[in-house]
């Protein structure tokens, strides 16, 4: 029998508990009314936030329903390796140019056949700066971006030129740089380099309304951001048939309502955040499922603040914190202390690389911030309000205090994300920052790059660091001939980043999501359910 | 003609009220720290050239007056503009407009119905002990803070006993409505009940309920037509101005019960600083709320001649 619980004080508990309990009546029919047979299988119902948009190149919330009506060129096999979907092979002898030759028989959900021109045509549009797409710095890496996206002026060319077509099946791709990680770049998460039928080109918005892609499953019913969409698998679909007939995409303004929902049954599969995690054991002790995700937790610094610019208060800082208590206390032990810059899901990473530095003890921390002259002034420790940070951060604040003796840390809110990254960005900020990222691709390659070099798309949650020698170390490590070369090139970027220790790491991400009883079994692609491998309950 | 004369006044004032109003939205939604367009990505930056075109499509780059003066020119040809996602204003407040007038109004209803009952049976059985628990439940009711009425229903009504929906409208009319407008009601049910049984007291000690007595008009008379009428007045006031306040208040309702409501849209379209969005729908609010009052306004001297010589 499910036990509900509520999130409030514990006076409000008791009321609603006593209200509960005047119920509790009623629970025997409510296990009668559970159907034992069904003739025709109800769709999966999965809750998600509100989508914005459903084109892949140009959507920045809709991750689960894009992954369900499109399928990536490339995927892991259980063992991490590559291996292929739509693509039939992702080929190079340089690293430099890539062959990408596609599998036959893969069609649109409007039948026609999926060709390398519309993978071509797409990539163009997306790169295409006048057309806006928000997902565009996905094909950065690739000839003549920087003149159809320049970064000042207007655009010189509308495609890219290092895109060339070959036949109806094979495309090549020269890349600005030597990158032995680019078939690792066309997997799932990277939705800007999934193609879109020629006819969605003709009227974006309307193509939106009923979209069409090559994945497992087909929508079936039109879309509207506030409305549920109605999916089914696709008949000929070309990959591995998806264990689950129909899923519905359950739009929330807030996850908490979803949690709710899913108490009730009313839905099968809900995100939640890992500060609901003590609860959700509580609540759904055997339908809790901690996926392995590629995102990380960090402190960023503005290293321009002469307070901070010393290193050993950063490493001080870091030290000082309790890692392993405050994954209990706030995320219900789901998170994972992080010992590297990268997720300890990512193929390679070496754990235990930040060593002491990342290791809790408060007296070798005071002993380090004494030996730098000590802190003086007001520490604030920027965050976003309302989003479920409050305890992380009050918790840093407080271990910060107490273990180097630090007598004003406050945890500071931006009212907002407008707020919050203009600080960031403008370097308005007074002390440590929350920093993420979320890694789109299985590779060290995509945490780094992106995190700490000057172009990186979340260089300024390190606080704008870089480092000619850094970036030196990746290229080496894009070029690497193997898997395992590539591991100790990584590696090596870690250890020289480290030495700067520009950031703090804080954990590596489990994403949580909880399940209905009808589901027995999720299983994981990049930390989000791989939606054609849900077990259903028998 | 005086009637008519006072409405053309109301309404000039209406355009005064509303430009200014408008305006200092739109202003206050343009001051707020950050870029909205950069904001949207999170943890990720976007392309400058990305960056650049949406600053430049949603001008974002103009001052507030010539912002706010596209967005009025717009008003005036019927066209809401756009919202950061490029999606069309207007087809969005269509969409979910029923939703919040339908919850708002269901809400209304039991307000009304349940108010006045529990306002009468108070009133005439006043200082008795129904009067007394009726008394203590509304106030009780009312003072538990709304989300939290709210989570205990769901819980309760919706995980418990499956009565209703936890959430969403897929229920439809009126399943799935219920909930959440018992949730409103309850609020303003103490107000309502109050002022019925308020005025009702006051009119039955009258003069003028003596003198009907005294001339021998039966009790049923007295109560329903004397009494009754004189008492609605104020609360006819209460309630239609109520209903402005229900349209407006369902932000919060609408977040824990996930309808697609306009005030779910103006919550959402706040946190992302979407300042043509929230001046949409920030207009249509006060244009109701004007109206609601001049109905107000209208509807007293019908119901009270002494306003209409006053």
């Amino acid at each position: 029998m499910r036990k509900p619980r509520n999130r409030l004080g514990a006076g409000l508990g008791a009321v609603v508990v006593g209200v509960i309990a005047l119920a509790g009546c009623s629970s025997a029919d409510e296990e009668e009314a559970t159907p034992t047979t069904e003739a025709a299988q109800e769709p999966v119902r999965f809750a998600v936030e509100t989508p914005d948009h459903l084109i892949p190149g140009n959507h920045f919330a809709s991750y689960n329903i894009v992954e369900a009506l499109w399928a990536p060129l490339v995927q892991l096999d259980e063992n991490g390796d590559v291996s292929f979907l739509a693509a039939e092979s992702v080929e190079s002898d340089d690293a430099v140019t890539w062959t990408v030759t596609l599998r036959d028989g893969w069609t649109f959900h409007n039948g026609d056949p999926v060709t390398a021109q519309d993978y071509v045509d797409t990539w163009n549009y997306a790169a295409y700066a006048p057309n806006a797409w928000v997902n565009a710095g996905q094909l950065a890496n690739i000839v003549g971006y920087d003149e159809t996206s320049p970064l000042e002026g207007e655009p010189t060319a509308e495609t890219l030129s290092g895109l060339t077509v070959v036949d109806d099946l094979t495309f090549t791709v020269e890349l600005e740089n030597p990158d032995r990680q680019y078939p690792l770049q066309l997997t799932i998460g990277q939705t800007a380099l999934y193609p879109l039928p020629s006819e969605a080109f003709d009227d974006l918005e309307a193509f939106e309304a009923d979209p069409i892609g090559n994945g497992p499953f087909k929508a079936s019913s039109s879309w509207t951001p506030d409305a549920p969409l109605e999916t089914v698998a696709y008949e000929d679909y070309a990959g591995p048939e998806p264990t689950v007939d129909a899923i519905t995409f359950v739009p929330y303004i807030d996850t908490t309502v979803a949690y709710t929902d899913a108490l009730a049954g009313e839905v099968d599969i809900v995100g939640i955040a890992a500060a609901q995690a003590q609860q959700a054991r509580t609540d759904f002790p055997d339908h809790l499922y901690e996926l392995d995700a590629p995102g990380v937790d960090f402190l960023g610094f503005n290293i321009e603040d002469p307070r901070f610019s010393d290193i050993r208060v950063r490493q001080a800082i870091s030290m000082a914190i309790d890692r392993e208590a405050i994954n209990d206390a706030v995320f219900g032990g789901s998170q994972i202390p992080a010992t590297s810059l990268t997720s300890p899901s990512m193929p390679g990473d070496p754990a235990g690389i930040c060593g002491e530095y990342c290791e809790f003890d408060p007296e070798a921390a005071k002993a380090l911030l004494d030996e730098a002259g000590g802190f003086e002034g007001t520490m604030e420790i920027l965050f976003v309000a309302n989003w479920g940070q409050e305890d992380l951060f009050e918790a840093i604040a407080n271990q910060i205090r107490q273990n180097l003796g630090i007598e004003d840390v406050v945890p500071t809110p931006a009212a907002d994300w407008a707020a919050f990254t203009d600080q960031v960005m403008s370097g308005d900020v007074n002390g440590p920052f929350r920093a993420r990222w979320g890694a789109l691709y299985p590779s060290q390659q995509n945490t780094l790059q992106a995190v700490y070099t000057a172009e990186g798309e979340g260089n300024f949650g390190a606080g704008g660091y870089s480092e000619p020698e850094v970036d030196a170390l990746i290229a080496e490590a894009n070029a690497a001939e193997t898997a395992e070369a590539s591991y100790e090139g990584y590696t090596a970027v870690q250890e020289r980043i480290l030495e700067d220790f520009p950031t703090i790491p804080l954990f590596g991400n489990r994403y949580l999501y909880v399940t209905s009883e009808r589901i027995a079994g999720l299983h994981t692609v990049s930390g989000a359910p791989d939606l054609t491998q849900i077990q259903l309950a028998s | 003609m005086k009637i008519a004369l006072a409405v053309a006044q109301r309404l000039a004032g209406f355009a005064l009220v509303f430009l200014g109003v408008t305006f200092v939205i739109y202003w206050s939604v343009f001051s707020l720290p950050g870029d909205p367009i950069q904001a949207l990505a999170g943890d990720r930056q976007l392309p400058d050239s990305v960056v650049a075109a949406l600053t430049e499509a949603y001008m974002l780059d103009e001052p507030v007056g010539v912002q706010y003066l596209h967005f009025l020119s717009g008003l005036v040809h019927g066209d809401l503009g756009v919202d950061l996602s490029g999606r069309a204003i207007a087809p969005q407040l269509a969409s979910r407009w029923p939703v919040t007038i339908t919850l708002a109004l269901t809400a209304w209803t039991i307000q009304v119905v349940l108010g006045l009952s529990i306002g009468i049976v108070s009133a005439l059985r006043h200082g008795k002990t129904i009067d007394r628990v009726l008394l203590v439940t509304t106030i009780g009711a009312s003072c538990i803070p709304v989300f939290v009425l709210a989570i205990m229903g769901q819980l309760l009504f919706g995980v418990r006993l499956g009565w209703f929906p936890v959430a969403g409208t897929s229920a439809g009319w009126p399943l799935s409505y219920i909930l959440p407008s018992l949730v409103i009601a309850v609020f303003g049910l103490a107000s309502v009940s109050r002022l019925v049984r308020s005025s009702i007291i006051e009119n039955l000690g009258a003069e003028y309920v003596r003198t009907a007595r005294a001339k021998g008009v039966g009790e049923r008379r007295v109560i329903g037509l004397h009494v009754m009428r004189n008492s609605l007045i104020p609360t006819a006031t209460y309630l239609a101005t109520d209903l402005g306040f229900l349209l407006g208040g369902t932000v919060v309702i609408e977040g824990i019960f996930n309808l697609p409501g306009v005030g779910n849209l103006l919550f959402q379209a706040i946190r992302t600083h979407e300042a043509a969005m929230v001046a949409a729908i920030s207009t249509a609010l006060i244009v109701i709320f004007l109206v609601t009052t001049l109905l107000v306004d209208v509807l007293h001297t019908l119901l009270d001649p002494r306003i209409r010589r006053g």
